[in-house]
């Protein structure tokens, strides 16, 4: 098993910089898969988490600009680490103005991803900062437990507004109760609602428009025949909407989210080489 | 004595939060050169002394009391202040510069008080009254020059390397050759797998403005407590001074410039086995002994001292004793501050003549339980006591002689 990775270009740097705060704010441990051409961070829907999971792909060609990877078989082409993001994002924290950013897969003591930055200095050599963040290697009967979530069964699907404004509503909301009502039609109405005994506050928003979803061997998926008007609604925990909405640092190209009725609101965010999935469990 | 002086605020502020960093009470010890402050924290692991000489401040005016009760001439009055009740008044320091017009210290013996006074814009007046402490004074001696290994470099370097650890880190380990140094984060997991992050810093001889390396060391030392020297240095924008020896001798990390110095002195690690083949034997299977409950496994502990508060509380009262068996020493003779078996320089006066049995017992009680701090020697022989000035850390030593004279087993 080997991995190693270098960045060299600065807004790469940022770019994956970026990536990382954003998943360390989403999970304090996940689970780092390694391919050929992609990474992906995913947090599988155990109850430790409250039932969240998350799906985040990157190809590695838009980041490094170098890339090596071996995984533990040659038919299992694969390496899945189990370590603590916020590592990651501390490591790569000082590293704005680095000359070179090296990532690697060692195994001194115990596993460990070392990142190796080097920054310039004022003498002839460069400065080096080293961080062994520790991983625990995953074992390929494990592997089954993070694969890619389906997309579910959704009776609406929906654009997000503004994702700024909806942080700042939801923000807001939070102090005032626990659980947050999302829901949404086909007409692209979206209300958050909260309601506690002293008072209740709706937000609405309109115009969002509703994503076009090809539904895949010809078959009606429940959104079909479905009244415009009628509203699918989840009860979600608002503290952990309102960590994936604080946790976005650049504006997604696409913010979509599908609700199934009383079961699950899965979010998706898209940049341009980064997709980030996330589903919230509906409370019972 | 009364002290009325104006004062740069952010340097001062800066020495009072790293002070603070080290303990939560502090000495403040106005002489006729400037103000010294002091403070050691509670495991007697770390040191930290700031003086500002007069011209530091705007006004400064010391005026000595001497009191006619006394036999000798009361040169200064050291006293002890709660380091709680001071930070307020400097702590958003930046603020402060802009609001606060002057600052003014007052110290009045009869009321035990000392004063901060400051005129804010608009007129706003804040003045804070704090209760101080007599207590004997403070100082730990060590010898600068004395050490092997001394690095200089300016404090903008020192903070980019520091912003790679994380606030939490506690300890690090500085590793000198006179090829390259490097920097690293300290752990005392001994498991295989550990859970934390673990950063190492290598840097080039070059980078630092100064560079001496007698003997290859590897130091670790408290992070956590340099960290106010460290923001401190960079208010005043003087190179920082590194000197240090082997593990297990004290680090000092140091400024100086014309008006202001300061030295934070820190306890550092040393192996157990490194210690049996250390040079002074004596000294330390005494200690080892002593120690025995403290150091119950084999894991490298920090030198003289138990990591908890707990063996600072039991030294404590024997501390007491001690000093009150020598009655020459403790002359003031007060409450005292809890195993200040430190000693007073600046008592050279009554150090002349004095029953050396005694205060060689003293002295030895001192090696005793400050081997982390002091580089050595702890007393200055009578001559050298005499030209020691007040504010100077460097003391010439003569460590050999004093552990070979009278190694009784009185400890």
């Amino acid at each position: 098993m080997r991995f190693r990775a270098k960045i060299v270009d600065l807004a790469c740097l940022n770019h994956f910089s970026r990536v990382i705060n954003t998943i360390a704010k989403l999970a304090k441990t996940c689970t780092l898969r390694l391919t050929v051409s992609k990474l992906y961070f995913i947090l599988s829907d155990k109850v430790a988490n409250g039932g969240v999971s998350m799906w985040c792909e990157l190809c590695q060609g838009n980041f490094f600009d170098e890339f090596q990877m071996e995984g533990v078989a040659a038919e299992h082409n694969e390496i899945y680490l189990e370590l603590v993001p916020d590592n990651l994002s501390r490591a790569l924290k000082t590293a704005q103005s680095a000359k070179a950013v090296k990532i690697k897969l060692t195994n001194k003591h115990c596993p460990c991803l070392r990142v190796a930055v080097e920054l310039p200095s004022l003498s002839s050599s460069s400065r080096i900062v080293t961080h062994d963040i520790p991983v625990g290697v995953i074992p390929r009967r494990l592997w089954n437990d993070f694969r890619e979530p389906s997309v579910p069964d959704f009776d609406v699907s929906i654009y997000l507004p503004v994702l700024k404004t909806m942080k700042s509503v939801v923000e807001r909301m939070k102090n005032l109760s626990n659980s947050i009502v999302i829901e949404a039609n086909l007409s692209g109405e979206m209300n958050l609602k909260i309601e506690t005994d002293l008072v209740s506050v709706t937000t609405h928003f309109k115009d969002l428009g509703n994503p076009p979803w090809a539904s895949e061997d010809g078959c009606q998926s429940s959104a079909q025949g479905r009244d415009l008007e009628n509203m699918a609604e989840a009860r979600i925990d608002i503290k952990k909407l309102q960590q994936l909405l604080a946790g976005q640092q650049v504006n997604p190209t696409k913010a979509l989210c599908n609700i199934v009725s009383k079961r699950i609101v899965h979010f998706i965010l898209l940049h341009e080489d980064v997709s980030l999935q996330y589903f919230i469990p509906a409370l019972a | 004595c009364i002290l009325h002086c104006f004062l740069f605020l952010l340097v001062f502020g800066r020495a009072i939060h790293a002070i603070a960093r080290v303990s939560d009470e502090f000495w403040f010890d106005p002489i006729e050169k400037g103000l010294a402050l002091r403070s050691v924290n509670s495991s007697r692991s770390a040191y930290a002394y700031v003086f500002f000489s007069s011209m530091f401040f705007q006004h400064y005016c010391w005026t000595a009391v001497s009191q006619p009760c006394q036999k000798e001439k009361q040169l200064s009055l050291p006293c002890k202040l709660i380091i709680k009740s001071i930070l307020p008044v400097f702590r958003c320091v930046n603020v402060l510069e802009r609001n606060v017009e002057k600052c003014s210290i007052y110290t009045n013996v009869n009321d035990h008080h000392i004063t901060f006074q400051l005129l804010c814009k608009h007129g706003v007046v804040k003045t804070y009254n704090l209760t101080f402490q007599e207590c004997d004074p403070l100082q730990a001696v060590f010898a600068k020059h004395m050490c092997p290994n001394i690095l200089k470099v300016h404090s903008r370097l020192l903070a980019d390397i520091m912003i790679h650890f994380p606030t939490s880190q506690e300890e690090v380990t500085l590793s000198v050759t006179p090829m390259k140094v490097c920097l690293k984060s300290y752990t005392e997991e001994d498991t295989g797998f550990s859970k934390t992050m673990l950063t190492e810093i290598q840097l080039n001889p070059d980078e630092f403005d100064y560079f001496q390396v007698g003997v290859d060391s590897e130091v670790t030392f408290c992070l956590k407590e340099l960290r106010g020297l460290l923001a401190f240095s960079e208010a005043t924008s003087v190179p920082v001074s590194i000197h240090f020896d082997i593990s297990g001798k004290p680090i000092a990390f140091g400024v100086e410039d014309t008006v202001l110095e300061a030295s934070f002195i820190l306890a550092t690690l040393s192996d157990v086995e490194m210690e049996t083949a250390s040079q002074q034997p004596p000294c330390v299977s005494q200690r080892q002994e002593s120690n025995a409950e403290a150091a119950a496994s084999k894991k490298p502990r920090w030198n003289g001292n138990a990591p908890n508060t707990g063996s600072a509380k039991t030294t404590s009262p024997l501390a007491k004793q001690e000093i009150k068996s020598i009655p020459r020493v403790a002359k003031k003779g007060t409450t005292g501050v809890a195993g200040t078996a430190i000693t007073e320089a600046e008592d050279h006066a009554m150090l002349e003549g004095e029953a050396t049995e005694s205060l060689s017992y003293f002295y030895k009680y001192c090696i005793f339980q400050f081997h982390s701090l002091f580089f050595g020697a702890v007393c200055c022989k009578e001559k050298d006591a005499i030209s020691h000035t007040f504010h100077s850390l460097a003391t010439p030593s003569d460590a050999e002689e004093d552990f070979g004279s009278g190694q009784s087993s009185q400890v």
